[in-house]
């Protein structure tokens, strides 16, 4: 074993793997202020906070369902192909899928309503990167083995090339309001703006090669393909000008335009609630991202589509013995590319932003008397000059479903949440999704006076060789924080 | 306040970075990667019908073409192609003696390597030959210089019998096999 750094670590995981984006550390740790961004109807304690610029909140996560980094790239001494063949070929399914997510946040600011103290305001800007691609396995081994010997009769899913990515910049405003002692909800508006995007999820057809009408073989592709790009094209014309000099300033000037609102804008919400059954029971709901992209600039798209078969060059007579031109293997070709056209076009579309969903069910225990802050001044509970009952321990259990290409994503977790006094909180989590079974996390907030500083990471188990984890994930960033009222 | 904040940090900085590990990986294995698929595709399919064969004189050429075939030259096709082999079919189903000649011809037109089927007269059984290129068989060069092919049906008997199958033809199937290293 050795020693590596994490940035290095996490930048070779998100090479080889391309999402969970499920946070079930952060869901709920309403210490945190970054969680109003799972959950716009969070509980909310603060008076108001102010995220360190970049640093408030950074997070990245790789996940792959199937293959991990170890499985391939150990030093085991075992043939590359063997391995490509036994622990990828073998064994992935179409429904695997390699995938990354992360977020780094501009900035972030929330304050209670001077006049409306019931409210608490917050507002934003974070970036967003989320690629997922399935593991396309018919291809694969239409690639490894090809389509003869016994792949003979084999008909290939070309439905299986799925794979969507994109990055954006996100302007948000959202309100959290106590409806009462019980009621809290929220919502958020979002403003996307798009770096880039492409999507390549809708699809279809097959190529199969069986026993010919007339000649030995008839290899038969139906296709019904497209891959659709917006903010990609820009970027590429940069990189490939040989004559630029200024490639690198071009790409920060472009990069920075579709940063602010100079690219393709959408627009999204989310929206939730906390309920408090009882003093000590809470149950939380949120949906997030919902919402789409116009991508109307810098689109170029490319589709396949049609149904095409071949018998290679046939001659028959009599209809063909007065067709002696050279050309029967141009024909071929030229009746192969009618039957099965492809083209470019830069029509605009939309693309839809991955929905989320959190659940929860909370239940706080062994009241430990004064609560984080004496008075916040959040409105319904300073109303009342006395705030709740304050739990050291909560626990319970989470639910959360994303939105994928090829169907909801859920994931299932239970969590153990600590406070010691006001300055501490830690909570740890055992997830279960289709990444891992053994998803145990840990998170940490440590509150220092007006500084706020979290750090949160899951499947801890898997950092005893991490290169052989299916998931990796880390949160972490700073904050100020007043408490106080006023 | 700041000392505390930055030993904090520092604490968790060095969990963090040293709490994980890697068993030894060796990413230079992927030039190791060798992918060498099998492909299949039918090449040329002759048929003729015995009144056409007729309908020219006895005991000659009564089909011949040359014609472009660029299935091997292509340089993506010939710089990876490792082995393969071309199966032939024939059948014959007419009253004549038959012979068909596939010529495989350079970019000049000389002749780099043929195949002459010569089938009898309502043939029970077709004619199978099977072709192998590579280590222990042809040369590979044969295929991936060939650049059109000449065919050549010749008629080795009379002009005017009439078999009694029905629709009776001659039938010559072919496709290849092969294997390619693209990686």
């Amino acid at each position: 074993m050795r020693l590596v750094s994490k940035p290095l670590l996490l930048a070779l995981f998100a090479i080889c793997s391309l999402s969970a984006q499920n946070k079930e550390l952060l869901y709920d740790f309403y210490e945190i202020p970054q969680a109003l961004m799972l959950n716009p109807g969070v509980k909310t304690s603060q008076n108001w906070h102010v995220g360190v610029p970049v640093l408030s909140g950074l997070s990245v996560q790789a996940a792959t369902s199937g293959v991990t980094v170890n499985d391939l790239f150990a030093d085991d001494g075992i043939d590359f192909t063997t391995k490509v063949q036994e622990r990828l070929l073998d064994v992935m399914t179409r429904k695997d899928d390699f995938s990354s997510t992360s977020q780094i946040e501009g900035f972030t600011v929330g304050f209670r309503g001077k006049n409306r103290p019931d409210d608490y305001y917050s507002f934003g800007m974070y970036g967003e990167t989320d690629i997922i691609a399935y593991w396309p396995k018919d291809l694969a081994i239409l690639a490894f083995e090809g389509n003869g010997g016994a792949n003979i009769g084999r008909s290939f899913d070309l439905g299986d090339l799925n794979v969507r990515g994109e990055m954006i910049n996100v302007f948000h405003f959202g309100i959290n309001r106590k409806m009462g002692n019980s009621l809290t909800i929220g919502a958020r508006a979002k403003l996307y703006s798009s770096i880039f995007q492409f999507q390549s999820i809708k699809n279809s057809g097959s190529f199969v090669t069986t026993q010919g009408q007339d000649n030995i073989y008839v290899s038969t592709i139906n296709a019904d393909l497209q891959l659709q790009t917006a903010g990609v094209k820009g970027f590429y014309d940069i990189v490939e000008d040989d004559t630029s000099s200024s490639r690198r300033s071009d790409v920060k000037r472009l990069f920075t335009e579709r940063v602010l609102l100079g690219g393709n804008l959408g627009l999204g919400f989310d929206a939730g609630f906390s309920y408090e059954l009882n003093p000590q029971t809470t149950i939380t709901a949120s949906v997030l991202d919902v919402g789409f992209i116009y991508n109307s600039k810098d689109v170029w798209n490319y589709t396949l589509n049609g149904t095409a078969n071949t018998e290679g060059v046939t001659v028959y007579l009599p209809e063909d013995i007065n067709d002696l031109d050279n050309d029967l293997w141009q024909e071929l070709i030229d009746d192969i590319e009618e039957d099965l056209p492809h083209g470019e076009d830069t029509s605009g579309y939309i693309s839809f932003r991955p929905v989320k969903a959190y659940g929860s069910l909370r239940y706080d225990f062994g009241e430990g008397g004064n609560p984080i802050v004496d008075n916040c001044g959040c409105g319904v509970n300073a109303g009342g000059g006395s705030n709740r009952n304050y739990y050291r321990n909560s626990v319970g259990g989470q639910l959360f479903m994303m939105k994928r290409p090829r169907g909801i994503q859920a994931a299932l977790t239970g969590f153990y949440q600590r406070r010691f006094g006001k300055t501490l909180a830690l909570k740890t989590t055992y997830t279960v999704d289709k990444y891992s079974w053994t998803n145990i996390g840990a998170g940490l907030n440590l509150q220092a006076g007006p500084i706020n500083f979290y750090v949160l990471a899951d499947n801890l188990l898997s950092y005893a060789n991490i290169a052989d984890s299916h998931y990796v994930s880390l949160q972490f960033g700073f904050n100020i924080i007043s408490w106080n009222d006023n | 306040m700041k000392r505390s904040l930055q030993f904090t940090f520092l604490v968790l900085a060095c969990l963090f970075f040293t709490a994980s590990c890697m068993e030894e990986q060796d990413f230079d294995q992927i030039d190791d990667l060798s992918i060498t698929p099998t492909l299949a595709t039918s090449l040329f399919y002759f048929e003729s019908d015995e009144q056409t064969i007729n309908d020219s004189s006895a005991l000659r050429t009564f089909y011949s073409q040359t014609f472009d075939f660029e299935a091997f030259n292509e340089s993506y096709v010939a710089e990876r192609l490792l082995e393969g082999t071309i199966t032939y079919e024939m059948e014959n189903t007419t009253s004549k003696n038959l012979q068909l000649t596939i010529e495989f011809l350079d970019e000049a037109g000389n002749v780099l390597d043929a195949e002459l089927f010569q089938i009898e007269a309502n043939a029970v059984e077709p004619l199978v030959r099977e072709v192998f290129y590579g280590p222990g068989g042809r040369s590979l060069a044969l295929l991936t210089t060939t650049s059109q092919l000449r065919v050549t049906a010749s008629n080795l008997s009379d002009a005017t019998s009439v078999s009694s199958n029905p629709e009776p033809k001659i039938k010559l199937r072919s496709a290849a096999e092969f294997l390619f290293q693209l990686k």
